[in-house]
């Protein structure tokens, strides 16, 4: 599968019997910067949002709450761990777990501000993320049952996965990493508690990177 | 054969439940709705009807029920629902019949054993404790519980090492499974709210 152009060097293949998870140069980068994110998740402090009155210099400084901090935090790292998952896996299957996985941590990260707006945004954007894995856990179902495998790696360069199942899985890829889209009408970004805010960011955008490599692979 | 011909059929049935998700407006309908949805995902996947379609079933209904679980809180919250109700259901049957049915399907849990007869058993405890309410019974299944793991790991572990004693390893694994799904479901039915949750 190396000899594929998106792929570049192969760096390093764990064996779990047929299926493998593998470093190359392209998902070794994408992993690696996931880990930078998530060690920031984990040793950053909060931020402090500032709110500055209109047309004068008062201000309200906002405090955030330690519970809240403490439950963004988590979900922060998790979201981490199942990016990091996410990116490695050698399983079509897999993959699309650890991506629902980031959803549903997207979904906590947001829904832990306590704020009416923020909350419908998380709500209506929760949906969407629970919705998307029918795309996705179809798309994986019909590649494993036109090409009897879900093994990346035995998949690789044969172009047996139909067009449907890459396209299903496109979509709800599209789904699950939509918190970044999302932003236009909603309030996500103006929720306190970056740099956590910041990790739905981080994770949609290399979900999208990996199933780019996965549909052009398998 | 019959692939081809299912396939599409679940196509469809997804088309529809995403066509009632686009015209339903109500926030509570849509959540059901998306319940709808997944179902008809996880039809996708047991078409494929090997033993590994049914081991991709489970995960799939696990993330399913969390995402289901997880936006239900977050429904509760943004709509300020945090108020326990006053008056949890109380239906006539659930003042006669908890005695005759608990007994009758605890009974059949320990006839049937195993993690199936837990829950047959189970299902028996928690109507029990749903219907008569509870008091203090939470620490004796937890110890309950907590010994019948230990037996049931014990089982284990006589398998491994003395494999001839496998009929005793038998029984107490089920047993001891039996103990802990039952304990474990028995809990679900003390949930009703108040104090002791």
């Amino acid at each position: 599968m190396f000899d594929l152009p998106i792929e570049g060097a192969e760096l390093l293949a764990v064996e779990f019997g047929d299926i493998v998870n593998y470093f190359s140069v392209y998902t070794a980068v994408l992993f690696v910067f996931a880990l930078l994110f998530t060690v920031l998740a984990i040793i950053s402090r909060p931020e402090k949002p500032v709110d500055i009155v209109f047309g004068g210099d008062a201000y309200y400084a906002k405090k955030i709450p330690p519970e809240q901090l403490r439950f963004q935090r988590f979900m922060a790292i998790a979201c981490g761990l199942a990016t990091l998952g996410a990116m490695i896996s050698g399983d079509l299957f897999n993959f699309t777990l650890f991506s629902s996985m980031i959803g549903i941590t997207n979904i906590g990260i947001v829904a832990a501000v306590k704020n009416k707006h923020v909350l419908e945004a998380a709500y209506q954007y929760g949906i969407v993320a629970m919705v998307a894995t029918v795309p996705l856990f179809g798309g994986a179902a019909i590649a494993l049952a036109t090409t009897g495998t879900l093994s990346i790696w035995e998949l690789a360069g044969a172009g047996a996965v139909p067009l449907l199942a890459k396209m299903l899985l496109v979509v709800g890829v599209m789904g699950e990493g939509m918190a970044p889209f999302y932003i236009g009408k909603a309030e996500i970004t103006r929720a306190p508690g970056a740099p956590y805010v910041l990790m739905i960011h981080v994770s949609s955008l290399l979900l999208f990177l990996r199933v780019v490599e996965i549909a052009l692979t398998v | 054969m019959s692939y081809e011909i299912a396939l599409p059929v679940v196509l469809v049935a997804v088309a529809i439940a995403f066509i009632a998700l686009m015209i339903e407006k109500d926030d509570l309908h849509r959540l059901l709705l998306t319940d709808l949805a997944e179902i008809t995902g996880l039809a996708i996947i047991a078409l494929v009807a090997t033993d590994l379609a049914e081991a991709l079933i489970l995960p799939g209904l696990v993330v399913g029920i969390s995402e289901l679980m997880a936006l239900s809180e977050v429904y509760l919250v943004k709509e300020g629902l945090t108020e326990t109700p006053k008056r949890v259901m109380h239906l006539e049957v659930m003042d006669s019949a908890p005695a005759i049915l608990g007994g009758v399907l605890v009974i059949y849990g320990i006839v049937l054993s195993g993690f199936s007869g837990g829950a047959v058993a189970g299902l028996g405890l928690l109507f029990w404790f749903f219907c008569k309410g509870h008091d203090e019974a939470f620490e004796i299944i937890e110890t309950a519980s907590g010994y019948s793991w230990a037996l049931w790991i014990a089982a284990f572990f006589i398998f491994m090492l003395a494999p001839q004693y496998w009929l005793f390893a038998v029984m107490a694994a089920g047993g001891g499974i039996l103990l802990k799904v039952m304990a474990k479901m028995a809990l679900v039915g003390t949930m009703r709210g108040g104090r002791d949750v």
